[in-house]
């Protein structure tokens, strides 16, 4: 079985940022993504998920790493100025590198 | 006058809707586990629109569009030029930054449909008659303050590069088209094709538990507000004072502009309580996305934990006695 290195982003961040951070995955050709919504505590405040429009989401997506660099660049630049946002990138191997 | 407000603010804290929510309120504050699953959240919002929409599409179809029309143009009016005074207020009285200034005033034109549905649960409860159309004036009036609002920061921040930037499509999209404003348009048109005839079909459903349900959302509103007091502290006294204050002096203002738009007693009321309101979902979630530079403490804050609560307890009953004493 032949495995293939590719990046895993996390993205975990207000709810209503996700209009534009689903825009900048499809800008920097990420080609899918899940989300799920989240709860938890931090340096901005806790977000109890009480309303969908208060809580976390949580965005995983996996990509070629000159696609998560690019991401994280946009992200620091655009987003972390903006929005209560936390993104780390991990790495993964795939076994269809085409995919991503 | 003062005796009459004083008998219909203990009249409304009196009554289960506001009860429940008081409830909330000291549930939160008491740090309670007690919490609605969202999706239960959900669907009692899509319940109160819709029955709210109905209701009142079918009464405009008894009252006829030239009736509403006037009156509904009112509404959309005080909606969009309400920002227009908060806006220098906040910037150069409050000194806040252009960007929340512009944020907040959107808010604060805008309205919110369950401090005006907890209205007309309290026109009820003391049997004042209401035109059931004015749900149209509801639906009109969320979306001007919030394109009134975005425009105004956008101005502020000068063009902007990127995602963030650019066209006034976004967010007439978010203000025209989000979940609430879509559904009480929708039912309102439902309600108005359907007529009277439709209305005794789902009467036993959008009626009758109508008022049950509005309480225990009502208790999951002040299980809401109340987590948010605690962020009053990042609010600062004078956007907490401003968030008592112009609420009643639009309250009134609202009454003006109902009674000359020839409203009854319970419709200059409900204009009243509209222009009084203040958005804590849909303008949050426009400003987000179109003006994401604003600070969310500075115009959530007020609006869900002051100006919502104040009005659902004091607001209205002051607002009612506004219009009493205005309009007869």
């Amino acid at each position: 079985m032949t495995t293939h290195a590719v990046k895993l982003v996390t993205i975990i961040c207000e709810a209503l940022a996700r209009k534009p951070l689903q825009q900048l995955l499809d800008e920097v050709g990420a080609h899918g993504y899940i989300l799920f919504t989240v709860e938890g505590d931090g340096r901005q405040g806790r977000r109890t998920a009480d309303i969908r429009e208060f809580a976390n989401i949580q965005v995983e997506v996996i990509v070629a790493p000159a696609v998560a660099e690019q991401l994280l660049l946009r992200l620091e630049r655009e987003f972390f100025p903006k929005f209560a946002m936390v993104a780390h990138e991990s790495d993964v191997r795939v076994l269809r590198r085409d995919k991503f | 006058m003062a005796t009459d407000i004083i008998q219909a603010i203990s009249t409304n804290l009196l009554s289960p809707a506001v009860l429940f929510f008081g409830l909330g309120l000291i549930a939160a504050l008491l740090k309670s586990d007690l919490k609605f699953p969202e999706a239960l959240y959900v669907t009692l919002t899509i319940y109160l629109l819709a029955a709210l929409g109905f209701k009142g599409g079918v009464a405009i179809s008894e009252a006829g569009i030239a009736t509403v029309f006037l009156p509904a143009v009112a509404a959309m009016a005080l909606g969009a030029v309400i920002p227009l005074w908060i806006y220098p207020l906040l910037r150069f009285g409050g000194r806040l930054r252009p960007v929340d200034a512009a944020a907040v005033a959107a808010h604060y034109g805008s309205v919110s449909a369950v401090t005006f549905i907890t209205a007309t649960n309290y026109l009820k409860g003391i049997n004042e008659p209401y035109e059931n159309y004015a749900t149209a004036f509801l639906a009109v009036m969320e979306s001007p303050a919030i394109v009134v609002g975005v425009v105004l920061g956008k101005m502020s921040l000068g063009p902007q590069p990127g995602i963030f930037g650019g066209s006034l499509r976004k967010v007439l999209h978010e203000a025209l088209l989000g979940r609430s404003v879509f559904l009480l348009f929708g039912t309102l048109v439902a309600g108005a094709l359907c007529g009277k005839a439709g209305m005794d079909r789902v009467e036993p459903f959008f009626v009758g538990p109508f008022q049950g349900v509005l309480a225990l959302f009502l208790l999951e509103m002040g299980l809401v507000a109340g987590r948010r007091l605690e962020d009053l502290k990042k609010v600062g006294p004078f956007l907490v004072a401003f968030a008592i204050v112009l609420p009643l002096l639009h309250g009134f203002l609202g009454v003006v502009v109902g009674k000359y738009a020839g409203l009854s007693v319970g419709g200059t009321t409900l204009m009243g309580v509209l222009a009084a309101s203040a958005s804590y979902i849909a303008a949050p979630a426009a400003m987000r996305l179109s003006l994401p530079d604003a600070n969310p403490a500075l115009y959530l804050t007020p609006s869900l934990a002051v100006t919502f609560p104040f009005n659902v307890g004091i607001g209205i009953p002051i607002y009612y006695a506004f219009a009493r004493y205005l309009v007869s």
